[in-house]
Parts: structure tokens; C-alpha cells; sequence
């Protein structure tokens, strides 16, 4: 494995207490999980699990601060994300959103290293100088070669990795990432899954969510698993992704197998119903 | 392109625009009194650069607000606030005196550039200022609509104050919405407009970047958004307001020069701001100088030479393919 890359300060603490959030966010609507508790070290990779509007999404954005919490409280290094400055967070916690707008030409060099100077801002913008940790990161992420192109000519699978080279250029040791595997093929989520690696040995920590249980269990050492009807498990990743547990919350089959000593899950086998 | 190279690129486009503006003219440089070089020639130019300038840097802000490159700064409605009090200042007290063509009008499309704003503020407020999150929608769509509804609001009253006017009234009106630098002699405020906008957004550029990637997103890099659009719309407006109160409404630098900007690499706001400024600049400077010769003596209004440039550049611009695209 190549040497650590992109990583902040090492050692960083996420505290998720009794957290509660609600579909949208408004106080009056369903809500989406109650009593929601986890604390995210330093090292340890969580994924976020669930259907199609469990709400992932909202809890990535809820711990990042851009999401309106109904109960309880979301604490990084100890402190009240409510009770940070805004400019001091974003040297502790990355998120990289599940969408994102390219208004405007810009090429993947641009894109990729918008937040990482932040400190005198609009100096940056003058500086165009090259960057080695960005041609570092360009690299890892098999993006060199499209460094100087459009971002929005990109494919949805080369953004993607655009995203993510944006969220490690960040600098922060704290990931929070919202299907930072959407649109990879099987190659670059292998990618991605080695990059994420290294960052958690580099003293850092993420959370992410995503789709693919294979890929899940590969990066997790632990994981939240959202059922979308208010409940939410958090723990090991053998605690919470459990054959019982996933079969339960997607309604669908799925069964587990050890293959040359680890675990895949396998869905949709059986035809027999799973719903109660 | 590089951001420095492109500003001092744009800075010696800006000198070499203003110094032909000065020499360009009816009368000849040898016969040229140094009265008319002083009191008619760098005023205009001066007033030219500014309003130019004024709409380039507003234009690329509400680009950059409203994440969408077909912004221009009249999408506001500041803009037809101007024409209104403009014209309406043209119908009620005439022809009048010299004194009034001189200030009245300006001070007239100042007085309606600032109460479109404080409508678009009344309307607006509360959604702009809201706490930022994830789950909705950003204000940029509704800012727009609300914008363009003041607009064509606007547009209306002035087609009952053209209906309204007296024959003698009209021309001076019709130039007037097509953009004249004639007798705009009064450069400082537009100028002083201009300052008082960049300096508003400039410290912050950098967050103009994050926000038109999205609210929520650039929320968590630390920008204060509801503050920081506030601060655009205030520095937009008044450069708007400042820029058509002196020399009418030009059309297409606001919409042309950003974008022009940005197909030639000028990306960061921090780069874009400035290099739009003197690149508005340039072109209003530029097309008026060639408004008033090309005819001489009569003098064409700088508005529709712009548009002129400006419409079929944009339609080449936009059928152009995106620079890099691949295959």
C-alpha cells in the first residue's frame, strides 16, 4: 500500500447520542430513527446500511452539521457540533454529498482541490500553482489523466471519484460519505476501499454509506443498520450485519457464505417470503 | 489560464481599452481642445468603464448566487426598479432644465434600483436567511423567479410610462433603455458603487466557489450562507442600481463578459470578480468608442452596439462544444 495520503491531524471522536431525526427534517414530519447512539473512533470504518429513504443521507448531513436534529445530540472530539466554529469544523469532519451542482467549466484539478485551502480565502483562487498532495491524490484515485478536463464531461463514475478526492483533499480525519461508491465499477470500488483503508490507519476515521453488502463488509469495522421503519441498530459489524437483521430490513432473501475466509452475502436466493 | 496571468492580461486590455475610448472621436487629435479631452472625453470613458465594469461584476455575481451561467444582472428586477424611476422622473418633469437631465434621472433610477431591492429583500428575506439544510431546496430557484417577476413588473410600468409620454419625451426615453453614455458625465458613483461591491465580496470569493456547489456543502466548509447571500444581492444590487442610474440599461456585459471569462479559464471567483470587472470595463469602453464614430457625428447608444456584439457572440459561445469535453 502506498504511504498515507491527504490525512489531517490524526485522532478524532464522533459521538452519536440518542439521536433522532425526522423525514426532512421538519419537527411535525414521520421520523426516520429514534434513539440512535455510536461513538466513532479514531481507525474504525462504520457504514450506514438501510433502504431507499431510511434515512442515510439525512444522518450523514445531520453529523456534518447541515441537517436539522429533532432529539438528542451529535458530539466530534467531545464538543457539540452546535457549539463549534463552523471554519474549525471543517478541519476536523469532511462530507461528501450524494449530488452535487457543476454550474460552471471547471476541470478535475479545480474541483478536486476546492476545499483544501481554506484559511486565507480568496487568496487561493489567485494561486494556481501546482499542488503535490493534489497530483498525489489525482493519482491514487486513477484520476490523472482527466486532471485537466471538464469535470462535468466526466462520466458518474469518474465524478464520483472526483467527490472523494475533494472530501481526502480536505484534510480532515473525520469522512463522512454519502454512496461514495455510486456509479464504480467493480475495479474502482476496490480502489476506493483501499484508499479508505489507509486513511483509518492513518489515524483517521469514516463513515459511509452504501449499497453493496460485499463491499460493506469489506470496509467495515463496524456498521449503523437503518430498517426505515424508526428503528436503528448500531454496533460490530458481526453484530449488526447479521443475515437475520439484513433480511428483516430489506424484505428480501439474503444469505451469507464464507468464501476463502471471508463473507458474502448472497441475496435473493431463497423464494420463500421474508416479510414480517 | 492562470489566474494572475489573466488579471494582468485583462488590466493591460482595460489601459489599452480607456486610452483609445479618450482618443477615439469625431474631432481629430490634432484639433482635439484639451476642454473636450477633459470634460467630455474622460468623463464618458470613466462613466463607460465604470457601468461596464458595475454590471460584469454583478453579472458574474448572480451567476455564481444562482448557480446558473444565463444570469445576467438584470435577473433581479434592480434593474427595471432603474428604468422606472428613471423614466418616471422623464415624465413628470419633462424636457425640464439641464439641471435635471443631469441628476434627475440618475437619481430618479437610484431611487428605483434601491426600492426593487427592498422589495426582492421583503419577498425574500426569510427564505434567503434560513438555516441551512441538506433536506431542502436551495433559495437560488425561487430568488430567480421572484427576480425575474419584479422584472417583468417593472417592464410593464415602463411600457404605460412610454404610452404615457409625449412624443418629445420618447426619444430620450427610448435611448435611455437602450443604454446611452450620452452626457453621462457623473462617473464617480458608479465607481464608488462598484468599490463598495467588491470590496463586500472580494474578501470572501473563495466561499462564492463552495456556495455554487451547494449551500449545504459549502455550509460545512464554515461559509455562513444566509449572510453571505444577503451580501451578494446587497453588493449586486448596488452595483446594478449604481451602473444603469449612470449610463442606462446595457444589455449583455453582465450576461458576456463572465462567461467569456470562464471559456478563456478564468474560474475562481476570486480571479473572476476582478477580471470581469475590467474586462466590462473594456467592453463598454471598446463598443462606446466605436458608438461614436462609426456614425459620426451622430452617436449610436452604446446599448444597442453591445447587444449587437453581445447576441451573437453569446449563440456561439453556447453552441460552442464545452472545453475539454472528450471525443
Amino acid at each position: 500500500m502506498s504511504a498515507q495520503i491527504g490525512a489531517g491531524p490524526s485522532g478524532v471522536e464522533l459521538q452519536v447520542i440518542d439521536l433522532r431525526l425526522t423525514a426532512g427534517g421538519a419537527p411535525s414530519s414521520r421520523p426516520l430513527f429514534t434513539a440512535l447512539r455510536c461513538r466513532v473512533a479514531a481507525g474504525e470504518r462504520w457504514v450506514v446500511i438501510g433502504p431507499n429513504g431510511s434515512g442515510k443521507s439525512s444522518l450523514l448531513a445531520a453529523i456534518a452539521g447541515v441537517f436539522p436534529i429533532a432529539a438528542g445530540e451529535v458530539r466530534i472530539d467531545g464538543t457539540p457540533i452546535a457549539d463549534w466554529k463552523a471554519a474549525a469544523l471543517a478541519d476536523r469532519r469532511a462530507w461528501s454529498p450524494q449530488f452535487w451542482s457543476d454550474p460552471f467549466p471547471a476541470t478535475v484539478a479545480e474541483t478536486a482541490t476546492l476545499a483544501r485551502e481554506r484559511g486565507s480565502p480568496w487568496r487561493v483562487g489567485l494561486d494556481d500553482g501546482a499542488d503535490p498532495a493534489v497530483a498525489a491524490m489525482l493519482d491514487r484515485l486513477d484520476l490523472r489523466r482527466f486532471a485537466s478536463l471538464d469535470v462535468r464531461s466526466l462520466s458518474g463514475g469518474e465524478r464520483q471519484r472526483v467527490a472523494i478526492a475533494t472530501a481526502l483533499l480536505q484534510g480532515a480525519p473525520l469522512l463522512l460519505l454519502d454512496e461514495p461508491a455510486s456509479h464504480l465499477d467493480p475495479a474502482h470500488q476496490r480502489l476506493l476501499l483501499e484508499v479508505l483503508l489507509e486513511q483509518a490507519q492513518g489515524g483517521g476515521a469514516v463513515v459511509a454509506s452504501l449499497h453493496d453488502l460485499n463491499l460493506a463488509w469489506d470496509l467495515a469495522s463496524h456498521a449503523i443498520l437503518l430498517d426505515g421503519r424508526g428503528g436503528a441498530v448500531a454496533g460490530s459489524r458481526e453484530a449488526v450485519l447479521t443475515v437475520d437483521r439484513l433480511t428483516a430490513v430489506f424484505g428480501v432473501a439474503i444469505e451469507a457464505v464464507e468464501l476463502r475466509g471471508t463473507r458474502r452475502f448472497v441475496v435473493g436466493l431463497a423464494a420463500a417470503s421474508v416479510h414480517g | 489560464m492562470h489566474s494572475r496571468r489573466a488579471l494582468v492580461a485583462a488590466s493591460f486590455v482595460a489601459v489599452a481599452a480607456c486610452a483609445l475610448g479618450v482618443l477615439a472621436g469625431s474631432t481629430g487629435l490634432a484639433s482635439l481642445s484639451s476642454d473636450i479631452f477633459w470634460q467630455i472625453r474622460v468623463p464618458r470613458v470613466l462613466a463607460g468603464f465604470g457601468s461596464g465594469a458595475a454590471l460584469a461584476v454583478s453579472g458574474a455575481l448572480m451567476q455564481l448566487l444562482s448557480r446558473n451561467a444565463l444570469a445576467d444582472p438584470y435577473v433581479l428586477g434592480v434593474a427595471g426598479g432603474a428604468s422606472v424611476g428613471a423614466l418616471g422622473t422623464m415624465l413628470l418633469f419633462g424636457a425640464g432644465s439641464a439641471m435635471l437631465a443631469e441628476w434627475g434621472v440618475a437619481i430618479g433610477a437610484a431611487i428605483g434600483a434601491m426600492l426593487a431591492a427592498t422589495l426582492l429583500f421583503a419577498l425574500m428575506g426569510r427564505r434567503l436567511a434560513g438555516p441551512v439544510s441538506a433536506a431542502q431546496g436551495d433559495a437560488s430557484t425561487s430568488l430567480l423567479l421572484v427576480g425575474i417577476m419584479i422584472g417583468s413588473g417593472c417592464s410593464a410600468v415602463v411600457s404605460l410610462i412610454l404610452t404615457l409620454a409625449s412624443e418629445g419625451q420618447l426619444r430620450g426615453m427610448v435611448f435611455w433603455l437602450l443604454g446611452d453614455l450620452n452626457g453621462a458625465t457623473h462617473w464617480e458613483i458608479v465607481w464608488l458603487a462598484l468599490a463598495a461591491a467588491l470590496a463586500l465580496v472580494l474578501p470572501t470569493a473563495r466561499q462564492l466557489d463552495w456556495l455554487a456547489r451547494g449551500d449545504a456543502w459549502a455550509a460545512t466548509l464554515g461559509v455562513p450562507v444566509a449572510r453571505r447571500r444577503i451580501v451578494v444581492i446587497g453588493a449586486a444590487s448596488i452595483a446594478t442600481g449604481a451602473a444603469v442610474a449612470t449610463a442606462g440599461a446595457i444589455g449583455f456585459v453582465g450576461l458576456v463578459v463572465p462567461h467569456a471569462l470562464r471559456l478563456v479559464g478564468v474560474r475562481s471567483a476570486a480571479a473572476l470578480l476582478p477580471t470581469s470587472a475590467l474586462g466590462g470595463g473594456a467592453f463598454v469602453v471598446l463598443v462606446d468608442a466605436v458608438a461614436r464614430t462609426i456614425v459620426a457625428p451622430m452617436q449610436l447608444p452604446v446599448g444597442v452596439l453591445a447587444a449587437a456584439v453581445g447576441v451573437p457572440t453569446f449563440i456561439v459561445m453556447l453552441l460552442r462544444r464545452p472545453r475539454g469535453s472528450r471525443s
